[in-house]
């Protein structure tokens, strides 16, 4: 009679949302400046390096990073989810609680120190910027838990705070440091999917992955916590308790997920709504959903950066913003929950 | 007849210097209806805090269903105890159906979906407040009135003993207030709820509640208590009409009423200065 959400009709639900990613995986994984044979592919790698040569860029270069891209797509829609939940604040992205001045203060100390040594064949950028955005934001966790009684405010106002003073911070240093060191800070901002260590790789995905199955399991206390403090304690869920674990967990994928990729905007701010004006605000849905949506529209997105203009790779921060913008407005306008019960 | 509420002794205040509460004690009877009445800023609401344990008592304690309140974890509490507090809008577009199936929170397993006893529950609530017809619709899009019947339609599926109501009808017009108490009681008279209610609306109380707890917000300056010296009652409880009589409710709300009686209990009429039957009583 009242239709909520089951166990059943969320299974099939990501399945299907789950098989439409790996074949936009697939179409993109064939997209390239490069033609490549499928026929050549499927005959294997070969004996020796360079034998054969289409494998090689399918399997070894563009797999990898589509694969990438899904993850931090995914990565940051789910932070994105919870943020805005534990927040109560739909202008809530992964980066609103100072992962980014974090990272990026992370990422200029090392190019203004001229550390160069290499951390499992990655640049030390990554582990500067994953140790600037954790220290960053257990820094705003503090100050939130210390100063604020009505919690959720105070986190929000930390949060802003870090973030402008840490902005401030970066451009202080980025005033004195040198042209060429410059150019690598500002790139190394805008966000783009590089090649990773296949190490690398499995570590991040691992973590991800145990990181979105940790926040669904918490996901619908979250729902609970949507409410208020004083509700979600009515309903028997600890707001405190709910709201660290649900934090520590997207924190740490974002963390995650910039150090791999750089500043990646509107894929967290974006994509949770648009799954949430489609689906609903039920976070048991809403976040195995947006995880999903948010990887395959990251690696369209990445596809478009790396092939639309030949031989020169567009940053993909660049791309989710102009084509996720205007599409957001789009599905805005079209879908609110409102007009589409009014039949 | 056992209590399922037993207040003994409690005291509370934000700051030190003043307590909001002083010397508290009362019980409630499993499956009454008690009403807490007072002025504003008497503690009401700071009541009903300590009672569905958000807030601690700094002395004295509280006991549920014969265990101290402190003993129970916030999802054992929350089998225990049902909070509604004043009419809110969500942040998200949650539909009714939502909103009262996140009563069996408490109830569900790790990943959190409802079994067929949830949903049962669910539907049954619906029924009972009359909310299934729109059991569909966001809450955005209900009237004040008919949110109101979807929080206390999640009460009664959160399926406990108790039900704690902040002022449930303080925005709700005369046909809806009378709804709301309707449901109360017959939530009370037929599940054998214990139903505990804020209210400002001492007339409504008096019509449909057991006994009424009237918070006086004399609070006895601390030196007063420190020398145990006679003050005036900073609480009063008993029956209705033994609590809202004519000279308690003229002192205890400092305002002139006029007072009638349908059946056995008191009604009032709150007289201000200007009002018309005041204007007319100074001139005779």
């Amino acid at each position: 009679m009242t239709q909520v959400l089951t166990a059943k009709s969320l299974g099939i639900r990501i399945t299907l949302c789950l098989a439409a990613l790996i074949v936009v995986m697939g179409l993109c994984t064939l997209v390239g400046s490069q033609k490549v044979s499928l026929e050549k592919v499927f005959a294997g790698p070969g004996r020796s390096p360079g034998e054969n040569i289409d494998y090689e860029i399918l399997v070894g270069i563009r797999l990898p990073r589509v694969v990438l891209a899904a993850l931090i797509g995914a990565a940051l829609a789910s932070a994105g989810v919870v943020l805005q939940a534990i927040l109560r604040n739909p202008l809530a992205d992964p980066y609103i609680l100072g992962i980014s001045s974090g990272a990026g203060l992370g990422v200029i100390v090392a190019i203004i120190s001229g550390i160069t040594w290499n951390f499992c064949g990655g640049s030390p950028l990554s582990v500067f910027a994953f140790a600037g955005a954790i220290a960053t934001v257990w820094l705003v966790w503090l100050i939130g838990h210390v100063t604020g009684k009505s919690q959720v405010t105070s986190l929000l106002l930390a949060g802003v705070v870090i973030n402008a003073f840490f902005s401030a911070v970066i451009m202080f240093l980025t005033s004195i440091t040198k042209s060429n060191q410059l150019l690598s800070t500002i790139l190394w901002l805008m966000g783009s999917i590089r090649q990773q260590d296949a190490l690398v790789l499995r570590i991040s995905a691992a973590s991800i992955l145990a990181g979105i199955i940790a926040l669904f399991i918490i996901s619908h206390r979250l729902n609970i916590l949507s409410l208020g403090e004083y509700e979600a304690k009515a309903l028997g869920v600890d707001p405190a308790k709910t709201r660290l674990l649900a934090f520590s967990f997207s924190a740490f994928i974002t963390a995650i997920a910039v150090s791999l990729s750089g500043l990646i905007g509107f894929v967290g701010l974006i994509i949770p709504h648009s799954v949430r004006l489609i689906c609903g605000p039920d976070h048991r849905q809403l976040l195995p959903i947006s995880a999903i949506i948010g990887g395959a529209f990251l690696v369209v997105a990445d596809t478009l950066a790396r092939t639309m203009f030949g031989q020169e790779q567009w940053p993909v921060g660049v791309i989710t913003a102009i084509a996720g913008g205007p599409f957001f407005l789009v599905l805005l306008a079209r879908y609110s929950r409102k007009v589409s019960r009014l039949k | 007849m056992s209590n399922i509420i037993e207040v003994k002794n409690v005291s509370f205040g934000y700051v030190s210097q003043s307590r909001i509460l002083q010397d508290v004690s009362f019980d409630v009877i499993a499956g009454t209806f008690l009403s807490i009445a007072g002025p504003n800023g008497a503690g009401k609401t700071t009541l009903l805090n300590l009672l569905c344990g958000l807030l601690r008592p700094q002395a004295g304690s509280i006991m549920i269903d014969a265990a101290g309140i402190e003993s129970y974890s916030v999802r054992r509490l929350a089998q225990k105890i049902a909070v509604v507090r004043q009419e809110f809008v969500p942040v998200f577009d949650f539909t009714v159906a939502e909103v009262v199936s996140m009563a069996r929170t408490p109830y569900l397993g790790t990943f959190g979906f409802d079994g067929k006893i949830d949903k049962d529950a669910v539907n049954q609530a619906l029924e009972a407040t009359d909310t299934t017809q729109f059991a569909m619709r966001p809450m955005k899009n209900l009237s004040g009135g008919e949110r109101q019947r979807v929080f206390i339609a999640r009460a009664l599926a959160q399926n406990t003993a108790v039900m704690l109501l902040d002022e449930p009808t303080s925005f709700l017009d005369l046909k809806h207030q009378v709804y709301i108490y309707d449901l109360l009681k017959a939530a009370q008279l037929e599940k054998g709820k214990t139903i505990v209610a804020i209210t400002h609306d001492i007339n409504l109380a008096a019509q449909y509640c057991d006994e009424v707890l009237l918070l006086t917000g004399r609070k006895p300056a601390m030196q007063d208590i420190e020398n145990r010296s006679q003050t005036p009652p900073s609480y009063l409880i008993g029956k209705a009409k033994d609590i809202f009589s004519p000279t308690k409710i003229e002192d205890v709300f400092g305002v002139r009423v006029f007072t009638g009686k349908v059946g056995k209990e008191n009604f009032f009429i709150p007289l201000g200065r200007f009002a018309k039957d005041s204007v007319q009583a100074s001139i005779l």
